[in-house]
């Protein structure tokens, strides 16, 4: 894709035939990168293309199975972040890795050597703020800090490092409207005086507006490489999906196992008009979302990374109360969250107990033990859970039976009349091919039954083959999509907005 | 005094984000390591250095099962405590006989300090004293000044709080975590030795006595900082000194009433300090898997 790396020094970072695996999952398949210094790159994909692995590769958090990295001409090998940073490269992760009780200037100051000494790096912060027209407060704590100014933090602690290539992951994600152009505006400007950014990004806008050049990363390979001028939203949105396979993956849909539906003619189960959510830290992350989910239908819900659709699903799961507006819902809304291990199950404990958990909440006084093992026991018959026995410790499941004992457990199948919601999200991530295929068999069987399902997946694919139409979230607007690649894919993209503009 | 060495340890330790409830067995091992340092080598120089090597033996146990086995810190430490009591005891009698013929070793000459040793009151409490005390004075500055000054001091603290920025940093947070554990063994362990060495003069089994649970609590009592740590030990040393005086006025209450007088006095003024006090955010908390 690039020329062999030669000695070029006008060239910030070259990532040239990069392998890495993970466990069975190949992040990235002779993926590369050529970054021209003074210039602003972008480095565009959907969700699990490869390109946060790509950058924790080139900022020496990861090492890669094959291929070579050259930074500004010379060919190195990157073992820890401590060589990165002495090669010039700074990284803005989407996660900051700031020390929240530590003031801006021992942040800064962080990582150094010898005697510490605040009061300089003080005045050298409040040089920097005059060089650049970042405005800090050295000496404010950084959890006292907005989002957007512990991501200048971040900045900051590169720059004092002398980068002269920056990486941002995400960095608008966070950031609201206004804050996302200056600092839009302020990268151009740091690009402009001989250095490089690579902006990770899901927005198809910004790729256009500010790169000089765009990488597209799909499926951990390199598809497409081009100027920023000569790249159109279309050819992007395109390059990040696959245009070739779109059709072919809807195509394979059986037509027969698409229960044609309009939501008018359900009774509806979950009902929002106008609803404004906000995370957990209070900021509002989607914003008059007004949608009917009726019972018996799949309503696929997709959205790039920070788009808001992680409180969307905890909205209709009753996990995250309604900032205003209305949002109605079943009192017991299962749900079924991504991360298992974390937040579904107690991995040591038996399933008797997990099964226990559902509605545990509410409940008090003493648990019917024998009441709960019995339905343990028909929860496995039904959902075919294939574990030593209801006692056994979740753990020794497979992942396809453990996710299977948590969709049975939301589900309530024995007693299908009480549960008419179920949220699910990423049903199938970390399960075979079997597994994922008998998950899949029960969110139909229970939307057959007449329950209202809502599936997320990162995996657009899996939404597209099982929802009958989609909720898309793009920075915080709720649209309808029916089932079609293309206009779900430009949606999450933003491309529509863009092309409003 | 033994109690400002170890509570001095012991905060390096916490403000790494780890907690060493094996203090207690570097204390014991200290006091142990000091009575065959003290009675083989001769002198009181051998009985210190011994010391220190029991406590950074204990210490080096420690780091192994936490950073390099990853175990739970609770139980490492517990055991290890378990583990000195018993190893002590063992020794003890197989080196010097179960007869229990207390051992008598040579201790540590207070010395006084011209001008300020004669002041009232304190002078005497405060600067007639072994030297292993003057150099518990000047530890709690310099820990200080390390932990404010230097760019080890910063990384220290910020690995208690938020190993993963340190990491990003590019701070070699392992590495960090194991010195400031045997830092803290060797200083646990030199609090055993002045037990021994400046105190009582013999070893007995046990002779730790949940000081090393006591430092603990000091540490806590003074907000993890060593100023606040060094006044928290003061301030309990006092009490101890306190309980002395009551027994001394010949007040007819049982004696057990007056032993209490430093627990009951520490817990107080922890109750107090808590609220306002806290804790280093990644304490006691699991290490992050090693990738």
């Amino acid at each position: 894709m690039t020329e062999p790396s030669g000695g070029d020094e006008r060239i910030a970072l070259v990532l040239q035939g990069i392998d890495k695996r993970y466990g069975a999952t190949q992040a990235l398949r002779s993926a590369s990168l050529r970054v021209r210094a003074g210039t602003v790159h972008a480095l565009l994909g959907e969700n699990g293309a490869g390109k946060s692995t790509l950058m924790r590769i080139a900022y020496g958090m990861e090492r890669p199975d094959a291929g070579a990295i050259a930074v500004h001409g010379a060919k190195v090998r990157l073992n820890s972040p401590a060589n990165a940073i002495a090669l010039g490269i700074g990284m803005v992760h989407q996660h900051f890795t700031l020390v929240p009780v530590m003031t801006v200037a021992e942040n800064v100051a962080l990582g150094g050597h010898g005697m510490l000494d605040l009061s300089r790096t003080i005045s050298e912060l409040h040089e920097l703020s005059a060089r650049t027209g970042f405005s800090l407060d050295p000496e404010v704590q950084v959890e006292r800090l907005s989002v957007a100014a512990q991501q200048r933090v971040e900045i900051a602690k590169a720059l004092m490092r002398r980068a002269r290539l920056l990486v941002l992951d995400e960095p608008t994600a966070v950031l609201p409207p206004s804050e996302s152009t200056e600092l839009l505006r302020w990268l151009r400007s740091f690009a402009d005086q001989g250095n490089a950014v690579v902006l990770i990004t899901h927005k198809l806008g910004e790729a256009l507006s500010i790169a000089d050049d765009v990488t597209v990363l799909r499926r951990g390979r390199t598809v497409l490489v081009v100027a920023g001028k000569d790249a159109t939203a279309a050819a992007l949105t395109d390059a990040m999906l696959g245009a070739a396979s779109a059709g072919e993956q809807v195509g394979k849909t059986p037509a027969t196992d698409r229960v044609e539906s309009r939501a008018s003619s359900r009774i509806p189960v979950f009902r929002a008009e106008q609803a404004t959510l906000a995370d957990t830290s209070g900021m509002v992350r989607v914003r008059d979302a007004s949608f009917v989910i009726g019972a018996g239908e799949i309503v696929g819900v997709a959205g790039v990374e920070g788009g808001g659709q992680r409180e969307l699903l905890r909205a209709l799961a009753g996990r995250l109360p309604v900032v205003t507006g209305v949002l109605e819902r079943p009192d017991m809304v299962g749900f079924v969250p991504e991360d298992r291990h974390r937040d579904a199950v107690l991995l040591d404990r038996p399933l008797v107990e997990n099964v226990a958990l559902r509605g545990a909440g509410t409940r008090r006084g003493l648990i019917e033990w024998n009441t709960i093992g019995a339905r343990t026991e028909s929860l496995m018959r039904t959902f075919d859970v294939r574990a030593p026995g209801p006692r056994a410790p979740i753990r020794t499941l497979s992942g396809g039976n453990q996710q299977k004992l948590v969709l049975a457990r939301e589900l309530d199948a024995d007693d299908m009349t009480s549960t008419a919601a179920i949220v699910v999200e990423n049903p199938t991530r970390g399960l075979d091919v079997r597994a994922t295929a008998e998950v899949h068999a029960r969110l139909r069987a229970a939307r057959d039954a007449g329950a209202a399902v809502v599936l997320y997946s990162s995996d657009i694919d899996e939404v597209l083959l099982l929802a009958s139409r989609v909720l898309v979230v793009y920075a915080g607007t709720v649209r309808e999509a029916p089932i079609d690649r293309d206009v779900v894919g430009r949606l999450m993209l933003g491309a529509e907005t863009h092309a409003e503009r | 005094m033994p109690l400002g060495l170890a509570a001095l340890g012991e905060l390096l330790v916490e403000r790494a984000g780890l907690i060493n409830i094996g203090l207690e067995g570097a204390i014991l091992a200290g006091a142990f390591g000091a009575l065959v340092g003290a009675s083989t080598a001769g002198g009181i120089g051998a009985g210190f250095a011994a010391a220190a090597l029991a406590g950074l033996v204990i210490a080096m146990l420690f780091a192994l099962c936490v950073i390099w086995i990853r175990a739970d810190q609770i139980i490492a430490g517990t055991a290890l405590t378990l583990l000195s009591v018993g190893a002590t005891g063992t020794l003890y009698r197989a080196l010097f006989g179960s007869s229990g013929a207390a051992l008598r070793i040579p201790t540590s000459e207070p010395v006084a300090i011209p001008g300020v040793a004669t002041l009232p009151v304190v002078g005497a409490a405060l600067f007639s004293q072994p030297p292993i005390t003057y150099f518990l004075y000047l530890l709690a500055p310099a820990l200080a000044w390390w932990l404010a000054r230097t760019h080890a001091g910063l990384a220290l603290r910020a690995i208690g709080e938020r190993p993963e920025a340190a990491e990003a940093a590019g701070i070699a947070v392992d590495r960090l975590r194991v010195l400031a554990i045997l830092s803290g063994g060797v200083l646990g362990g030199l609090a055993g030795g002045t037990l021994v060495l400046a105190q009582a003069g013999t070893f007995a089994e046990g002779m730790s006595a949940g000081r090393g649970f006591i430092a603990i609590a000091i540490v806590v009592l003074g907000r993890w900082t060593p100023y606040g740590v060094a006044a928290g030990a003061l301030l309990f040393g006092a009490a101890s000194a306190l309980q002395y005086a009551f027994q001394a006025m010949g007040w007819n209450a049982p004696y057990q009433v007056f032993l209490v007088v430093p627990y009951a006095l520490t817990l107080a003024a922890l109750a107090g300090a808590v609220g306002r006090a806290r804790a280093p955010a990644a304490l006691g908390r699991a290490l992050e898997t090693r990738r």
